[in-house]
């Protein structure tokens, strides 16, 4: 009933979701010259960077497979979680004049942008497999598999999207809390280096890390040619799950007073 | 038909004062015992039926609740207590081009607006012609909205927001944009689709515009209703209460 109730609305509200994110391309690239390109170079540029800095300057590498490969699948799935769950956080405080005014779902506004950056992430994975052709990064069947990683962390992204964008409308110090917080974060993240140079007790700590999994799945397939462990399957599909269900909760229940707080 | 059974809103008054980071963890830990909230009642037990076609129309000092009032029934806000019964979609025209992107050309923020107004796209692209005609922007579709003067900028609005026919129609103090020559048309707009058939709430200060158009007055007063009947009578007794305050 409840599921339905969503279904119908997303439905009617598809056309409004289109919109809301034609506008992001269009207004983020209007006034460059390169426009859409964008989307593509500036990640292959800030992950030649990132790859030049951590391969020869800090000597980072992975034994067996490349570290370019390596660094750059996390890298690509870190960015869209960074990037989303920024623009889901900033989302509902934006839209304000809009909530204030006219009768609007506000979860759109999140789930908006988690859409946006996820259209750019796909885009982001033709140079990723550029770089895997070039370093002669074995292909197999298992590639298959690789959207139910992506899927498990755009579920994931969403849920958090929904808990920070009501928390920020209450507490505006969010905003900065999660700029550190991220920045930890990554670095938490096993993205330059692999998880096997900490110690055991610590990686225990690590593995709590949804992302950790998301990003493990994805190497597991692209570097190691091998299937991810069942494990690995169940935990990535139960973090995701229940952070959205998380993300549900408190925005349904918290979505009534934002506009006393905006 | 619309249906306000026993509708009350509050507002706590200093959360601005109140929310800093602090207080968020002590209360956290705290659930019990809170500082009573300063409190504000907008809307004090409001009853009232609208039937289909009718026009009602709200007065009231400033303050007195007439857009909280609109706002509860449009779905913005949730009654503190009460509840709102409405058949029927509804047109809120409650503040014009609230929902437009600056950066986006007039063409683009067609869609963009339609689309938050809740317009199917088949219904835009088959309105398109006759929203750009009645804004009279033929020449500047494709320059962003940004460059365009705030009386452009309205009219743009105007037009995309009563291109629909809508069941309920809400108006809050639009009723004419721009210069005279596009305020007389956007009047006569206006003016017909209220007349022509749909239910109107409709909040204004020009008591001219509310004897015209008005079947029934609810005058608001501190958020409860002080009066309420028949246009002219109730305009009377209130301009007359105003003159001698």
């Amino acid at each position: 009933m409840y599921i339905n109730n969503i279904l119908s609305s997303l439905k009617k509200y598809k056309f409004l979701m289109n919109q809301l994110i034609s506008r992001d391309f269009k207004v983020k690239y209007k006034r460059s010259i390169l426009g859409v390109l964008w989307s593509l170079l500036y990640p292959i540029l800030t992950m030649t960077v990132m790859a030049l800095v951590f391969s020869n300057i800090f000597k980072f590498s992975t034994p067996g497979v490349n570290y370019l490969v390596y660094l750059l699948t996390g890298l690509v799935m870190f960015n869209y979680f960074n990037e989303a769950s920024n623009l889901a956080m900033s989302s509902v405080v934006a839209n304000f004049s809009l909530i204030n005014k006219i009768y609007i779902p506000k979860y759109i506004f999140p789930i908006s942008k988690c859409l946006f950056v996820g259209i750019n992430f796909l885009l982001t994975l033709i140079p990723l497999y550029i770089i895997i052709f070039i370093t002669g990064t074995p292909l197999n069947i298992y590639h298959l598999l690789l959207p139910y990683s992506f899927v498990c962390l755009f579920i994931f992204t969403v849920g958090m999207g929904l808990i920070l964008s009501s928390i920020s409308v209450f507490l505006r110090d969010m905003f900065y809390i999660y700029g550190v917080v991220m920045t930890l974060w990554m670095y938490i993240t096993p993205i330059m280096y692999d998880i096997k140079m900490i110690s055991e007790e610590l990686q225990i700590f690590f593995k709590l890390n949804p992302l950790y999994h998301y990003i493990n799945f994805a190497r597991r397939i692209i570097l190691y040619n091998e299937i991810p462990t069942p494990f690995t399957f169940v935990i990535c599909a139960v973090t995701a799950i229940i952070t959205l269900l998380i993300g549900v909760i408190i925005f349904k229940k918290s979505q009534d007073k934002f506009i006393y707080y905006i | 038909m619309i249906k306000i059974n026993n509708v009350s809103m509050r507002f706590n008054l200093g959360i601005e004062k109140n929310f800093s980071l602090k207080l968020f963890f002590i209360n956290l830990f705290k659930h019990k015992n809170k500082e009573p909230k300063k409190e504000f009642w907008a809307l004090k037990n409001i009853n009232f039926e609208v039937k289909k076609g009718e026009v009602v129309g709200f007065v009231g000092c400033n303050g007195a609740g007439k857009s909280t009032l609109l706002k509860i029934v449009a779905g913005v806000m949730k009654p503190t207590k009460g509840s709102v019964e409405k058949y029927g979609n509804i047109c809120p025209m409650i503040e014009l081009g609230a929902g437009f992107d600056m950066d986006l050309t007039a063409r683009e923020n067609i869609y963009l607006n339609g689309a938050i107004l809740g317009y199917s796209k088949d219904f835009i692209n088959e309105k398109f012609d006759a929203i750009v005609k009645f804004s009279e922007l033929e020449d500047f579709l494709d320059v962003p909205v940004r460059n365009f003067s705030s009386g452009m900028v309205t009219r743009l609005a105007f037009s995309v927001a009563t291109i629909v026919e809508p069941e309920i129609l809400i108006v809050d103090e639009v009723l004419s944009v721009g210069d005279i020559a596009f305020k007389q048309k956007s009047e006569q707009k206006m003016k017909s689709m209220i007349k022509g058939g749909t239910t109107v709430l409709f909040v204004s200060h020009d008591i001219r515009q509310i004897r015209e158009l008005c079947n029934t007055v609810i005058w608001l007063e501190n958020g409860m209703v002080k009066m309420q009947g028949e246009a002219n009578q109730v305009c009377n007794e209130y301009e007359a209460y105003m003159l001698n305050r």
